[in-house]
């Protein structure tokens, strides 16, 4: 995720959704159908492709009638995920105030769980993972679980890859209790994923370490100023010239 | 392909025009009957008619005399496509009879004027545009303004895209940003006065209740893609970028993107749907659809200074929406030096106040960044941010304490945020519903997303300040120092961890302004050992190569005006010397006004 080019553009997006996204069409209501299955293609298959998405949430901006709870929860569950990518609020800035619609029948779930959401969002933006997970597994967070994230391929272990992410920023070595808490692992689970990931725990003490990558090297520099001739060229034309 | 695409839309935006009802706009002047004496019986229409027109004889009559003759010349000068004759009318003479005649008050209405210009209906759609730009900037719109110069709006993008062809009209390049950029004045300004329902009187809910289309977010958009895929500015732009030869652009660019008309007002265009994307809250495609846009000052659209200032407010601007506080560091930056050197050139121009409100706002908005990024920066702009919001910049800079600074710069420097959508005024439950419900205006809504950003980072500083003053130390110690829990430090130090990566363009890092890689420029890094925090600090060696440059070449023009300069008395041996300083000034490359040249030498940090 180092590249904004993958987020910009992913490879799993198809050039149908690339043409939609890119060009004038993104703004035709009959195609909100192409990107919703599209979205749920990516809840299936563990697929994200931010741009798509929010190119759902445009055309309901603009065409209110076209507005699906399930599918912006759906939206955000994913951006959830991106962390620490801001995805998750440029899908909220999208959502505009809207008067609630008063249907009984089939009452929106928005309200009621996107404070859920945001919590969780805070939560995860935080680096709190423990606290994420109490909160996610507590009885607040029941219709979310049992509604939406349980449909979403791969959920936990996608929130398991934005822990991964700072914690292989910041540590050379984390002990495995501590990892196991932000991971919401079990003594036995841990193992497994942490082998996975090419991460080595030594069995005697428990702690895990993590191979060197570009941010848990730290080394002290001095930057010293490098003059590029392009910056002397007028000095040296005019020195030549008189 | 686009041009299926289009068609689509091109047909909804024809719609829109055909609701516009002509006869509202263009007056009743002229279309009626003669007042004539001999008619026997003078039916009611027409009576209305010949009052009206004797009215507006009358109003005429009262137009004061410098100002007649300078609608003759000025409609003379538009006939005649006399682009210097036009700017000069409209960039001095309508200013300065405005602030004689028309200071307070509204210009005359195009209906009176009409038989100065012999009805001439395209010069009155301009003239029009003026006069309600007159009314939007020095008087109160009301709603009947509001709707009308919607309809003018209307007819002038009418008129230049759905003639046969493109149109003979040549306008100055300011006039055309300007036209652009009150359009979308004119629609945020109408979106908002929209959204406060509970100011409206009984008339005006009717009016809004039975016109949703006016100003709605899509006719906008319609008009704006509408003028870019006309003059086929995207497709310029790259080839351009390709150094396509005169001849193949123009073939590329067809009949509409030869003409500086259509050309400009598609890139202004393009501008215009940044900003209109920005003010909507979609930062993302607002920075998607500059993709083609090369930000640099060499670039031939750049010759409007209100355009390019603008465009750098709006693409720091969601920058900083899309926590990318490099790239938005360095938007400001380039901006704001552009502002610094040209102001020596630009006092007189009446853009000139507007263009310093938006660099006042572009310096809270770089104060903002660096307080979450903090970094080296360019000397010249710190200072004068220091100078400015000092006092935020030190609040900001502690905690929790210093979010009500945050709070207070981001108001002041966002745009003006609307909604797309309109209080639901054609369904009056609905909308009492509407008011009842305490509706959050949308730059709070923003604000307080941002601030989940900044509350997120609100550690940072404090861990920060403890941790350059170690090497290592060991995590309980520094709970213990910061009497916070060993855990939650812990987490927070990888908030800080993540706050220095960023993501940014970097030089080969892609095309589009979207494009970028994760830095880190953070100069204090860290790493935890199991619970041991190992600190490195970068330094920065202190940098002399800008000032020493930017000196010998100021010496350099001292000596060559020195040079150039006519000796004072010439005495008979001195005259030799005279000629020979002389062709020294061609060879050192016609010394231009000092101060040009400084042009290249902000020597960006690296």
């Amino acid at each position: 995720m180092s590249s904004a080019s993958a987020w910009e553009t992913p490879s799993t997006r198809t050039e149908l959704i690339e043409n939609l996204v890119s060009g004038v069409d993104r703004y035709n209501p009959s195609n909100v159908g192409i990107l919703e299955d599209y979205l749920y293609h990516q809840i299936r298959s563990e697929e994200y492709d931010c741009l798509a998405n929010l190119a759902i949430l445009k055309l309901y901006q603009f065409n209110p009638d076209l507005y699906n709870p399930d599918v912006v929860i759906n939206i955000l569950v994913k951006a959830l995920t991106a962390l620490p990518f801001p995805d998750f609020n440029l899908c909220i800035s999208l959502l505009d105030e809207r008067p609630v619609a008063s249907n009984p029948d089939e009452p929106d779930p928005l309200p009621s769980l996107l404070p859920v959401l945001q919590s969780l969002h805070n939560l995860l933006q935080q680096c709190r993972f423990p606290a994420f997970w109490a909160l996610y597994r507590s009885e607040d967070a029941e219709p979310l679980r049992d509604n939406y994230t349980i449909e979403v391929a791969g959920f936990e272990n996608a929130i398991r890859e934005v822990v991964v992410r700072a914690v292989k920023a910041a540590f050379q070595r984390i002990s495995s209790q501590r990892l196991s808490t932000y991971l919401d692992f079990s003594d036995e689970e841990l193992p497994t994923f942490v082998e996975a990931l090419g991460w080595t725990i030594d069995a005697s003490t428990g702690v895990v370490s993590i191979p060197p990558n570009a941010d848990n090297q730290i080394e002290s520099t001095v930057v010293q100023e490098t003059i590029q001739l392009p910056q002397l060229v007028k000095v040296i034309a005019h020195a030549q010239a008189s | 392909m686009a041009q299926q695409r289009t068609a689509v839309w091109e047909a909804d935006l024809d719609e829109d025009f055909h609701d516009v009802d002509l006869n509202l706009a263009i007056g009743s002047y002229g279309q009626n009957g003669h007042y004539d004496d001999a008619q026997p019986r003078i039916d009611e229409a027409t009576l209305i008619a010949v009052q009206q027109q004797v009215a507006q004889q009358a109003a005429l009559a009262q137009v004061p005399d410098p100002v007649k003759r300078f609608i003759v010349h000025f409609h003379q000068a538009v006939l005649e496509n006399n682009l210097s004759e036009i700017s000069v009318a409209y960039e001095s003479g309508w200013n300065r009879l405005t602030e004689k005649f028309y200071a307070k008050t509204e210009w005359p209405e195009a209906e009176v004027i009409a038989p100065l210009v012999n009805d001439d209906q395209i010069f009155l759609i301009l003239y029009r545009e003026l006069y309600y730009r007159h009314v939007y900037s020095r008087i109160q719109p009301d709603v009947d303004d509001r709707f009308h110069s919607y309809e003018n709006s209307c007819e002038l993008f009418n008129y230049l895209l759905n003639s046969d062809g493109p149109v003979p009209l040549e306008l100055p390049e300011q006039w055309l940003w300007d036209i652009i950029d009150e359009f979308i004045y004119q629609f945020q300004s109408f979106c908002v006065w929209r959204s406060k329902v509970k100011s409206k009187s009984e008339e005006e809910l009717v009016l809004l209740a039975d016109s949703s289309q006016a100003w709605s977010s899509y006719s906008v958009l319609n008009v704006l893609y509408s003028l870019i895929q006309k003059s086929k500015i995207n497709e310029h732009i790259i080839a351009l970028q390709e150094g396509k030869s005169q001849e193949e652009i123009a073939a590329i660019v067809g009949e509409y993107g030869t003409r500086p008309l259509y050309r400009m007002l598609g890139y202004f265009s393009v501008i215009g749907l940044l900003r209109v994307h920005s003010l909507l809250g979609d930062f993302t495609l607002a920075l998607k659809v500059m993709e083609n846009v090369e930000l640099n000052q060499k670039s031939p659209f750049t010759r409007v200074t209100a355009c390019h200032v603008t465009t750098y407010y709006y693409v720091g601007f969601c920058y900083l929406m899309l926590r990318r506080y490099p790239d938005a560091i360095r938007t400001f930056v380039s901006v704001l030096n552009f502002i610094l050197r040209m102001r020596q050139y630009h006092t007189r121009s009446y853009q000139y106040d507007q263009i310093n409100k938006t660099a006042d706002r572009m310096y809270a908005l770089f104060a903002i960044c660096t307080a979450l990024f903090p970094t080296r920066v360019d000397d010249n702009i710190s200072n004068v941010v220091k100078e400015r919001y000092g006092e935020q910049i030190g609040k900001m800079s502690r905690g929790d304490e210093g979010i009500p600074a945050f709070e207070e710069l981001f108001l002041y420097a966002c745009p003006k945020f609307i909604s797309a959508n309109p209080p639901p005024y054609e369904d009056p439950e609905l909308l009492q519903s509407y008011v009842e419900m305490s509706v959050t205006e949308p730059a709070q809504r923003h604000l307080s997303l941002f601030l989940s950003d900044v509350h997120a980072q609100v550690p940072v500083p404090t861990l920060r300040s403890f941790l350059k003053l170690y090497t290592s130390l060991n995590a309980t110690k520094l709970a213990n120092f910061l009497d916070a829990d060993e855990e939650e430090m812990v987490q927070q130090l990888m908030v800080m961890k993540q706050a220095s990566r960023r993501t940014s363009r970097v030089d080969n890092g892609g095309k589009g302004l979207l494009a970028g890689e994760t830095i880190s420029t953070s100069d204090l890094d860290f790493v935890i050992d199991e619970n041991m925090v190992h600190i490195a600090e970068s330094t920065v060696g202190r940098r002399y190569a800008g000032w020493f440059i930017r000196n010998t070449e100021h010496a350099q023009r001292v000596l060559d005006t020195l040079k150039n300069s006519p000796l004072p008395v010439a005495p008979k041996p001195a005259q030799s010397a005279q000629p020979k300083a002389d062709a020294a000034a061609p060879a050192a490359g016609a010394p231009k006004p000092a101060g040009q040249k400084v042009a290249w030498g902000g020597v960006k940090v690296a």
